[in-house]
């Protein structure tokens, strides 16, 4: 497996296969006698505006911090949860559970919800 | 056969706008049919980029945007995304302006005054819609445009002539502006939003391989069509405005178009046209800006959601349409928009061309379904074409006031 | 910084204002279109709030226009000449739109007529400048 090729910026589904980001970043161990392996894929946050420049990924730190989920670590999914690598990344876990999806219930309960027609009284997840 | 007619219709509805009809005109009334060849330049280069985004979609099940992400990784994606949208968001200003404009000649009543509404129309179709709704629903309107064609077979146009605008010609005086004509009907014709929204509905109408024989049909007949519309357009404008001397400047001159073909119904019917062509072109934008965000950074997105579902994406077109009716409030001339979104858009079609020539020839996307040496070189060529002739022409109409 | 300050201030300087040709030029476009707006009105082909707009519309391009021009008239032009033709056409038009309110469509026949006549005053106006570069 081609990590930047297979891995990298591919779009991640949960259980349910609802969409949960992109695989942002990848975190990887290098041991003193062991292979480089990949622990862990970093969903959002600053990590990718890290990768365009690191003045970006302060920006994003600090507009997170003003407003939204405010959440303070980094969505770190273990790769021990990968379950398929295809045309996207199956993993074996809840989005809402992981933090992937924050932002995307905070904007739909804050602002969504409020407007009529929104349909959020028909979503059977509930929000 | 349904599918077929509709995706033509698509095609042909989503093809006039605001852009092509002022550039077409401008062109008409200033140069005669010594642009043409501009024309037929882009409606090529468009159903190649047409055809190779549908098949793109029905064979890696990617659309552009998810594809230039993954394949390019996100530093990349991310200029291309600012460069696209910035460019979407003008022309979409020039929409909203456009249907302004076409409710001021109707009802008297100016274009700013019209900014709210029509965003708000704009926002709830797209709010309440769905993809078929809005897909269908506004191309069906669109067809109104059909009066441009009726009308220039009824002007008995020199078809020599015309035939003779197709071939490239050098202008005779006014050369900066001649170019400059030429750029922004090839920023017209040539709408990389166009390519984004159509293979996102095309994965919205889950679309696979056997797709493509009809994908190919839909990019050359609609599009065709749609180029068709666009000539006929010039071809009014230069048997009515030029013999008169009439240099277009503003919307008021451009809606006599249709007056002497049609004199019945022909000033409503442009006005009709201009409503339905740039209602449709704007509900296009604003899908393929939020697509462009929600598929690039992962969200859910749907237009056959609701909203609920997919918030962020209905948040981004929600922004987009407020922050488009600005200008328009403060009486920015749709006009002015349209004409420096359209060259701008020639400038700046490498950064969505070359991407995705890139991936047209990716074996891991497109398998055996890869591009050939036409559609690469086609496509390689008009683009560097408009590049070039943007780069030139731009400073150039700037200097020449 | 001062690199694109001093880039920013030629492009500027180099933008060239309008030569008296493209100002006539203009201004025969825009006689032309008003022209054109009030043979579609008497032939009822345009709605009257259209009309009259766009008249008006006229009227205070042809103010700026003519502004413009006659600030540096060609020397090839009898300027008295051109600035009273200019006048009086800017006249025409916006009795023109007055008599669309008044749905007086004989008199605002006439005033269509004088204004044609204007434009061929202009036109050879024009002409002489043209022949006098």
């Amino acid at each position: 497996m081609k990590l930047v090729r297979d891995v990298l910026d591919k779009e991640l589904l949960d259980r349910e296969e609802e969409p949960m980001g992109r695989v942002d970043g990848l975190l990887m161990h290098v041991g003193k006698n062991s292979q480089p392996r990949v622990t862990h894929i970093d969903i959002g946050g600053p990590v990718p505006w890290e990768r365009v420049h690191p003045f970006f990924g302060r920006l994003s730190r600090r507009l997170a911090q003003l407003w939204g989920p405010k959440r303070r670590e980094q969505v770190r999914i273990p790769w021990s949860r990968v379950e398929t690598v295809g045309r996207d990344i199956k993993l074996d876990v809840e989005a809402r559970e992981t933090g992937a999806i924050d932002w995307e219930i905070w904007i739909a309960r804050h602002i969504i919800e409020h407007i009529p027609g929104s349909g959020h009284e028909e979503a059977g997840d509930g929000h | 056969m349904l599918q077929i007619t509709l995706g033509i219709i698509t095609s042909v509805g989503g093809f006039l706008e605001i852009g092509s009809v002022t550039t077409a005109v401008q062109a008409g009334a200033s140069f005669q049919y010594q642009l043409l060849w501009a024309i037929l330049l882009g409606t090529i280069c468009l159903i190649f980029l047409v055809e190779m985004s549908g098949r793109l979609a029905a064979v890696s099940k990617h659309t552009i945007v998810e594809a230039t992400r993954e394949r390019f990784g996100f530093p990349f994606f991310f200029i291309v995304l600012v460069g696209m949208v910035l460019v979407a968001f003008l022309v979409l200003v020039a929409e909203l302006g456009g249907i302004g404009l076409s409710l001021q000649i109707l009802t008297g009543i100016g274009f700013p005054w019209w900014a709210i509404p029509v965003s708000f129309i704009v926002w709830i179709l797209m709010w309440k819609g769905t993809f078929s709704l809005i897909e269908n629903g506004a191309s069906l309107l669109g067809l109104v445009t059909l009066s441009f064609a009726v009308a220039a077979v009824k002007l008995h146009p020199e078809w020599g002539g015309v035939a003779h605008g197709m071939l490239p010609t050098f202008p005779g005086d006014q050369k900066a502006k001649y170019w400059f004509v030429a750029v922004s009907i090839l920023g017209a014709s040539i709408s990389p939003y166009l390519m984004y929204f159509y293979s996102s509905g095309a994965i919205e109408d889950e679309w696979d391989e056997s797709y493509i024989p009809i994908n190919r049909f839909i990019s050359t007949f609609g599009m065709s069509l749609g180029g068709f519309l666009s000539m006929a357009v010039l071809v009014v404008a230069a048997l009515v405005f030029h013999p008169m001397g009439i240099d277009i400047q503003k919307f008021e001159q451009a809606s006599l178009l249709l007056t002497t073909a049609l004199p019945k119904w022909g000033f409503f019917l442009f006005a009709m046209s201009m409503l339905f062509a740039c209602l449709g072109a704007a509900l296009e934008i604003s899908l393929a800006i939020a697509y462009f965000f929600a598929q690039g950074f992962g969200w859910n997105w749907s237009e056959d959601l609701n909203p609920a579902r997919d918030a962020r994406f209905c948040s981004t077109y929600t922004i987009i349409i407020m922050l488009a009716a600005v200008p328009l409030l403060f009486g920015v001339d749709p006009i002015r928009v349209t004409i420096m979104a359209m060259a701008l858009t020639s400038a700046t079609l490498p950064l969505a061309i070359v991407p995705f020539l890139f991936l047209m020839n990716d074996p891991i996307y497109l398998r055996e379904h890869r591009n050939g040496w036409i559609s690469n070189t086609v496509v390689a060529i008009i683009v560097l074409i408009s590049f070039v002739l943007a780069v030139i022409s731009i400073p150039l109409e700037i200097i020449g006031g | 910084m001062k690199r694109f300050l001093v880039i920013s201030i030629a492009l500027v300087a180099a933008c060239k204002s309008p030569t008296p040709t493209e100002q006539m030029d203009s201004i025969q476009s825009w006689l032309a279109a008003a022209g054109m707006v009030g043979d579609a009105w008497l032939r009822h082909t345009t709605p009257d709030k259209y009309s009259r707009q766009t008249l008006d519309l006229t009227r205070e391009t042809l103010l700026q226009l003519a502004r413009d021009l006659l600030k540096a008239p060609p020397h090839s032009v009898d300027s008295v000449a051109l600035r009273l033709v200019l006048t009086r056409s800017r006249e025409h038009v916006a009795r023109m739109a007055r008599l669309i309110e008044e749905k007086n469509a004989p008199d605002f026949a006439r005033q269509l007529d004088s204004l044609r006549a204007d434009r061929r005053v202009i036109k050879l106006l024009f002409d002489s400048i043209e022949s006098g570069q």
